[in-house]
């Protein structure tokens, strides 16, 4: 944990998404409380991107180097690593882009920066919630959170969140779905 | 859910069920005592092997031919290969056993990995009956129960003899209204004289084909079959509003796109085999040839002699040449109705007309039959279709609100379809390319909705906005619309989907 609230310090929180963050703006937004997922997401997204990158680059260099020449095998290893680091810049922005809302009938979920997505999900429609932590968001104390509705469609995730606040907005979540639930 | 106790006195008939037969004659094994545990038929595991029956034959005959020079130990591997699967059935059988008890149909089935399968019939969205073409030989038939569930698989029973079959889905279906009510149960008996019908040739057929003046059953059909039941007949009369033409659905099939695929591929394969004169490419290119048979097949098979009626129990479906399809579509089950009209269909006045009701996504067998929507009317005019959709919505919003110009841009191909409308019940939205299709989806079932913006739709200043419905893969698309349309679509619609929900639970 000592590790998490380390880097919660150094990295301020970033402001809450503004009206013109290019997602849809409505009359009564103002209702509207975002939430953000916890800034260690960025953290874990780019230990995850440096576990997937680092090993396939270190791996195809030295198959390359071994069967071709060791100057290809070098050049596709930094090649790697390059392309890792691009996606590396794009993970600030995305991670920044996540965020989600806890309203009185639904809740609403928006993403992406390429590809924008605002997703509402009436409480009412919620099969099951689940929270699941990889190794890597355990390490860092965060969890992701999925509501399920019968559509298999439906689009409500919300990564990084502390464990702490996964769980309360879990039960949170389930009670409102509970009182709320209506049959398909 | 409360359920009585089986010894319960019987309440008053709910005034929606079927008529039950005075002095509630012709009990059933299944209602007497709510804890017996029933077996399938014993010839059930012939059934279950006659579906791989093909794939089988096919194995053994390759085998056969590519070991002929070896004599009779091939022979024996062979039949050694047919035994085990058919052992395998028997013991699935053995294992195998059902029961109905407290408003929930419970399967207990496997021999190393135990399975004990529990289904709430006030969960059920519809009961099928299946019959394979040699079910239909041996008078057996599948029962086929569809959950909600996005990725659960519904519950089968195969097979049980046709008439035990049709009893049963009306006796499940009735628990399904009222759970736990003895009195539906009782009710759901049917009289003893419908059972005996089931014997007698077409017994139940005849008086509802003759008030059909639109018939189009070729005469000496041999598809009535020798087992004179044909599925999906419960005991009360229903109001036939639908029988496909065969000989449209012929020519529709042929028009449609894997008709011409396959009409494509044939013309292929016999001008490379004229230019080359070899036969021999004929035999690398009939796996292919055989492929699309098969697949414009198995299409014209599923709605051959599609009929729906409406009852009170819902929407009956039935359909099937050699294999037979009934279901009933509860009322208030449809998720979302959809219009496909095909170029070619379009210039003759043709149209298709889907319903997805919830369930399984894919079931293990018959993948390509579940991928794609239950057609109510496989082929019809647009009268037909018209007609069809008035029984379905109560109102009928227009796709009438077009896109912006600048989604011309977006979607060159599609702009000509792209329109939506809405009032307080219902979501309409349509799109397509040469292929126009029309999706309704009823406000009260909108699971979630979904905003979404690509970077070219960005730049034009455009957003689609989702409708997710349980359905299998039914998404109303309400697709380039202009960023403060949509924008405003999205802060809307969960109101007003909210309030056709409490409308609906009111009601």
């Amino acid at each position: 944990m000592s590790r998490g609230e380390r880097t919660g310090e150094t990295t301020p929180a970033p402001p809450p998404p503004s009206a013109d963050s290019g997602f849809p703006a409505g009359a009564r937004d103002a209702d509207i409380r975002w939430q953000r997922p916890s800034p260690r997401l960025l953290r874990a997204r780019r230990i995850q991107a440096g576990l997937v990158t680092g090993p396939i680059a270190l791996l195809a260099g030295l198959l390359l180097g071994v069967a071709a020449s060791p100057v290809a095998g070098l050049g596709t290893g930094l090649g790697l690593v390059a392309a890792g680091v691009v996606a590396e810049r794009f993970l600030a922005r995305r991670v920044a882009a996540w965020g989600y809302a806890e309203r009185n009938d639904d809740l609403m979920v928006r993403r992406g920066v390429m590809i924008r997505r605002e997703s509402v999900i009436p409480y009412g429609r919620m099969q099951f919630i689940d929270v699941t932590a990889g190794p890597v968001e355990r390490s860092l104390g965060l969890a992701t959170l999925r509501m399920h509705t019968a559509a298999a469609a439906s689009d409500a995730r919300i990564p990084g969140l502390e464990r702490a606040e996964a769980g309360k907005l879990r039960d949170n979540l389930a009670a409102l779905g509970e009182t709320q639930a209506t049959g398909l | 859910m409360t359920h009585l106790p089986p010894d319960n006195p019987p309440a008053p008939l709910p005034p929606d069920g079927p008529a039950a037969p005075p002095g509630g004659a012709g009990r059933l094994p299944w209602t007497e005592r709510d804890t017996v545990w029933h077996r399938l038929h014993p010839l059930s595991p012939l059934v279950r092997a006659g579906r791989h029956l093909v794939t089988i034959g096919t194995l053994v005959l390759v085998l056969f031919f590519a070991n002929r020079k070896g004599t009779g130990s091939d022979l024996v591997v062979n039949l050694i290969l047919v035994a085990l699967v058919l052992a395998g059935g028997v013991v699935s059988w053995l294992v195998t056993r059902w029961q109905v008890a407290d408003g929930v149909l419970r399967i207990e089935t496997g021999l190393v990995r135990r399975q004990s399968l529990r289904f709430p019939l006030s969960q059920v969205q519809a009961i099928d009956v299946v019959q394979t073409g040699l079910a239909r030989v041996l008078g057996l038939g599948e029962l086929r129960l569809r959950m909600a569930g996005a990725d659960s698989s519904g519950g089968r029973l195969a097979s049980l003899p046709l008439a035990d079959a049709e009893r049963l889905r009306q006796h499940l279906l009735s628990m399904a209204r009222a759970p736990g009510s003895l009195a539906t149960r009782a009710a759901a008996v049917t009289a003893p004289g419908v059972v005996s019908a089931g014997q007698e040739p077409g017994a139940r057929d005849e008086p509802r084909d003759s008030g059909n003046p639109g018939d189009d059953r070729r005469p000496g059909d041999s598809r009535k079959p020798s087992t004179g039941v044909e599925p999906g007949d419960g005991g009360e009369p229903g109001r036939l509003i639908f029988r496909v033409r065969s000989r449209r659905l012929a020519a529709a099939i042929a028009l449609s796109r894997p008709g011409v695929i396959a009409a494509a591929g044939i013309a292929a394969m016999i001008a490379v085999a004229m230019l080359n004169r070899q036969p021999g490419v004929f035999a690398s290119l009939l796996p292919l040839a055989v492929g699309v048979v098969l697949a414009v097949w198995r299409q014209f098979n599923s709605d051959y002699g599609a009929t729906v009626v409406v009852a009170a129990d819902g929407l009956r479906l039935r359909s099937g040449l050699v294999q037979m399809t009934a279901e009933t579509i509860r009322p208030g089950r449809v998720q979302a109705v959809r219009l496909v009209e095909p170029l070619a269909w379009r210039a003759l006045g043709w149209c298709r007309l889907e319903v997805d009701v919830a369930g399984p996504r894919q079931r293990r067998e018959n993948r390509s039959e579940s991928r794609r929507l239950r057609a109510l009317i496989p082929v019809g005019s647009r009268a037909d279709a018209e007609q069809m959709i008035s029984e379905l919505l109560t109102t009928r919003p227009a796709p009438s609100r077009l896109p912006p110009r600048s989604a011309r841009w977006k979607a060159p191909l599609t702009y000509h379809f792209l329109a939506w409308g809405s009032d307080d019940r219902y979501v309409v939205a349509s799109r397509g390319r040469v292929c126009r299709k029309t999706t309704w989806v009823p406000l009260e079932k909108v699971q979630s909705v979904r905003w979404v913006q690509g970077p070219l739709q960005r730049k034009l200043g455009l957003a689609s906005v989702r409708l997710d419905v349980a359905g299998k893969r039914v998404t109303a698309s309400i697709q380039d619309r202009g960023t403060d349309e949509a924008g405003e679509i999205l802060r809307w619609l969960p109101g007003l989907a909210s309030d056709a929900r409490t409308r609906h639970q009111a009601a």
